[in-house]
């Protein structure tokens, strides 16, 4: 038997006025898994955090977390992390992260040793006396997440943690997040940047307009789109062999600068299962000289394109 | 409940630390010595002022020498009162009587009658010396010795001559220089300004006005007495030479009437006491001493510090909550606290730290008095134990915590709904009108205690805590504390429930503050 996911919305909506953020979303997120939420800007990432949190309530729907139906009564066992990030400027770097904790129930004792050790262990000790409003706005962020999880909750829902670190410190928040799901720890995060839920996340929820298109693991979300090879060579034909697994042939225009005016770009698509290797074996064999032949994975970026393109194109640009 | 110990714990060493808080603690002991250490100051280092009196009828120069001479035995007769009360032996506050003794009294009301005899007769009878010895009963042994106030009008020696000037015109135009402090005097080897010239032209009897006379057209050139100052403030000058002069007139159109002056005067003097009595104290004891007279008007004071210590609790609240929504502090919060521990937690915290700064505030003051010597704080001493030993305190700490409830409650709701101080302001405004009305009634209440505008005022909720305080000590009807302490409960339930609501529903709003419809939508909520 399946354990009781942490969390499991059922159905749930939000609407403000005509508006609807949240429409009909279902989902469930197993004990002990990094869970990401991705989708593009005012996809209704935040509304659907501060329903699970009890900081809004739903207009229609069910939300169990940690076996409850209302997170106020399990708070003490969730850490949360908003989107927007402010802390109490004059308060002292340690004393903020042990407040915030003893307000999970953590002891006073232990929340001061906790927030200590927190500092140490990613590379803030030696900021732990100073005030809040002292520090860069990066680091005031990281202070914020210790700050949020020193209670060590076995749910912690961060609302995009990354925007505003450097690349360094967001290494070090990924390697946080990593620590903490080693240690059996539930981690929520949303982020509209792929590489992040690519390199962390064991399963996905993608949302745009309110409304859920994915919900799977990397390779679930992988499989959505299909394979691409790109070939270019000196040929007025297609060198691509007749085969049921190439789904599609079309021809790119070339933009940049070539060094022939005769070289031809196309994209082939192919179904799951084939093997590109084929179409380089059927062009060696055909003789036909390649001057470009690329096949990537394709990325959750694309995916994420691919699931949201126009939407989140038209939404850019509104 | 431990949750909002937390958080009031937070707010409170929070606010125990920032600069304004400290500020305001500080201020009050520094008021209160300033006060004092300058009133001495000033009083002593007041400059002495030279006038110059040109009297060119010759008929008024004596008159107004005795106003002068009779300004400074005035100021001396008002030290000496304080010097008596100050140095008087241990005598409690509540047997001296109200008023100032029958014979200090006699030599008031003659002042007010007739200076120049009043004073005349102070000064025959031995002046100073005569009540030195009439005090001595009643002065500590070691009192020290009186030192009179230094004179502060001073005749000065005509700087220019002015004996060929043709025109009263003429010898204000040859002084202008000094009276404009252009040119100083130069008196013992120091400069001084000249502060005044008195001049009296020739012609001066025909302005004099009698009743029934056609009043003078309002003729542009200045009439009767001239009175030449830079200084438009310091009035007790010129008052004192108009007194005299009509006094010196008036007795002239006595003899010219064929009346006696003296047996005038003596009608002048004649008087009844009138002794101010308290029906509600013992038998025997009614009599209204200065400590019931303070005790009548403490609570004046207790209002004003009550709107102190809550407009500067309430601010903190305001700012400190438009703070944590701004930069989103609050979501947090609400993730581990309901918003009714936070709110709650807030109006903790706050409480005590108001409560903290008003203990700060009686603690310095008794320190104060304890340890300045001298001058008034004896005074003070003797009426803080009448403080003490009246229902004064239990009065104040229920109105104040009270008070604050109800004042805390509407604003944190107010700073709920804004982002940025400047979007409270606007909101903050019909409350800062309601706060700003005890203060102005707070006299008039002290003086009518349970007249119909006090008793109309106790029964508003937002005016109860201010204005029953304000009535504390004069005994108001059992009706009226029974049923506003009631109505006042009442309120304090129902504003922290409606600011309940819409404090949870507005700490995690963004952008414009709501309109009215939108706040009355709220109140409205169902949870």
């Amino acid at each position: 038997m399946q354990p009781e996911p942490v969390l499991e919305l059922q159905k749930v909506s939000k609407r403000y006025g005509s508006f609807t953020a949240v429409n009909n979303i279902s989902f469930s997120i197993p004990a002990g898994s990094i869970y990401g939420f991705l989708g593009p800007n005012g996809a209704g990432k935040t509304t659907t955090i501060r329903m699970i949190l009890d900081i809004l309530k739903p207009d229609a729907g069910s939300i169990r977390i940690l076996g409850e139906s209302c997170a106020l009564n399990v708070r003490h066992r969730i850490g949360y992390l908003p989107e927007e990030k402010g802390l109490y400027k004059k308060m002292r770097v340690w004393s903020i992260i042990a407040y915030f904790a003893t307000l999970k129930g953590m002891g006073r004792k232990a929340a001061r040793a906790q927030a200590f050790e927190l500092l140490e262990r990613y590379g803030l000790k030696d900021y732990a006396e100073s005030r809040v409003e002292s520090l860069s706005k990066g680091m005031g962020q990281k202070v914020q997440v210790l700050s949020a999880v020193a209670h060590r909750p076995e749910l912690v829902i961060l609302d995009e943690p990354f925007s505003g670190l450097d690349p360094v410190n967001q290494e070090v928040l990924e390697q946080l997040i990593r620590d903490m799901a080693a240690a059996g720890q539930t981690v929520i995060f949303s982020t509209h940047i792929m590489q992040h839920a690519e390199r962390l996340c064991d399963r996905m929820l993608l949302i745009t307009k309110g409304q859920k298109v994915f919900d799977g693991t990397l390779d679930d979300a992988h499989a959505l789109i299909p394979r691409r090879v790109i070939l270019e060579c000196q040929s007025d034909q297609c060198p691509a062999p007749a085969s049921p697994d190439i789904l599609s042939v079309t021809e790119l225009p070339i933009l940049e600068p070539t060094r022939t005016a005769q070289t031809r770009r196309w994209e082939i698509l192919l179904n799951e299962q084939a093997d590109p290797q084929m179409i380089l074996q059927h062009c060696f064999t055909q003789r036909i000289a390649l001057s470009r032949f690329d096949y990537t994975q394709p990325s959750l970026h694309d995916v994420f394109v691919h699931l949201v393109g126009s939407d989140a194109r038209e939404h850019a640009l509104r | 409940m431990k949750m909002i110990i937390l958080i009031a714990l937070r707010e409170y060493a929070e606010n125990v630390k920032t600069k304004g808080f400290w500020a305001g603690i500080l201020l009050f002991p520094l008021i209160l010595v300033g006060v004092f250490f300058f009133q001495t100051l000033l009083a002593e280092s007041t400059p002495s002022r030279y006038y110059l009196l040109i009297d060119q009828s010759g008929r008024y120069a004596n008159a107004v020498d005795a106003a002068i001479r009779q300004e400074q035995q005035r100021r001396i007769l008002q030290a000496f009162v304080a010097y008596v009360l100050e140095n008087r032996s241990d005598a409690p506050l509540t047997q001296i009587p109200g008023q100032s003794n029958a014979q200090i009294d006699q030599l008031i009301d003659d002042v007010g009658v007739d200076e120049v005899a009043a004073v005349d007769q102070w000064l025959n009878n031995g002046g100073l010396d005569f009540l030195l010895t009439l005090a001595a009963p009643v002065l500590r042994e070691d009192a020290p010795a009186f030192v009179p106030p230094r004179e502060q009008f001073l005749p000065a020696p005509l700087p220019v001559d002015i004996a060929d000037a043709a025109s009263t015109e003429e010898i204000v135009e040859r002084l202008r220089p000094w009276l404009n402090a252009e040119r100083m005097l130069l008196i013992d080897g120091e400069r001084s300004p000249l502060f005044a010239l008195i001049l009296i032209p020739p012609d001066v009897d025909s302005a004099i006005q009698r009743p029934g006379a056609a009043l003078p057209s309002q003729a542009t050139a200045p009439a009767g007495v001239q009175y030449w100052a830079s200084n438009l403030t310091d009035t007790r000058l010129p008052n004192a030479i108009e007194r005299s002069i009509n006094n010196a007139i008036r007795d002239r159109e006595f003899t010219d009437q064929g009346i006696d002056i003296q047996r005038v005067r003596n009608v002048q003097r004649t008087r009844l006491p009138l002794s101010r009595l308290d029906p509600r104290k013992e038998a025997g004891e009614e009599a209204v001493s200065i400590a019931d007279t303070f005790r009548q008007w403490a609570p004046v004071g207790f209002v004003y510090l009550m709107f102190i210590s809550l407009m500067q609790s309430v601010q903190y609240l305001l700012s400190n909550t438009i703070e944590e929504k701004s930069n989103r502090i609050i979501e947090v919060l609400l993730a581990s606290v309901t918003p009714l521990e936070l709110m709650m937690g807030k109006l903790l915290g706050i409480g005590l730290s108001g409560i903290t700064t008003i203990a700060a505030w009686l603690l310095s003051f008794f320190l104060f008095v304890l340890f300045y010597p001298g001058t008034e704080t004896e005074l003070i001493t003797q009426f803080f134990q009448v403080l003490m030993s009246s229902d004064l305190i239990p009065y104040f700490v229920f109105y104040f915590l009270a008070g604050y409830a109800l004042y805390a409650g509407i604003f944190l709701a107010i700073g709920s709904l804004c982002n940025t101080l400047k979007e409270a302001q606007s909101l903050m405004m019909p409350m800062m009108m309601v706060l700003i009305a005890p203060l102005v009634t707070m006299t008039f209440i002290a003086q009518d205690p349970n007249g119909s505008v006090a008793r109309i005022m106790s029964w508003i909720p937002l005016f109860t805590p201010f204005t029953m305080m304000n009535r504390a000590a004069a005994q108001p009807p059992l009706f009226d504390i029974i049923g506003t302490t009631f109505l006042l409960v009442l309120s304090i339930v129902l504003v922290l429930w409606l600011s309940g609501k819409v404090f949870r529903q507005g700490v995690l709003r963004t952008g414009q503050p709501p309109r009215i419809v939108e706040i009355l939508r709220m109140l409205r909520h169902r949870h």
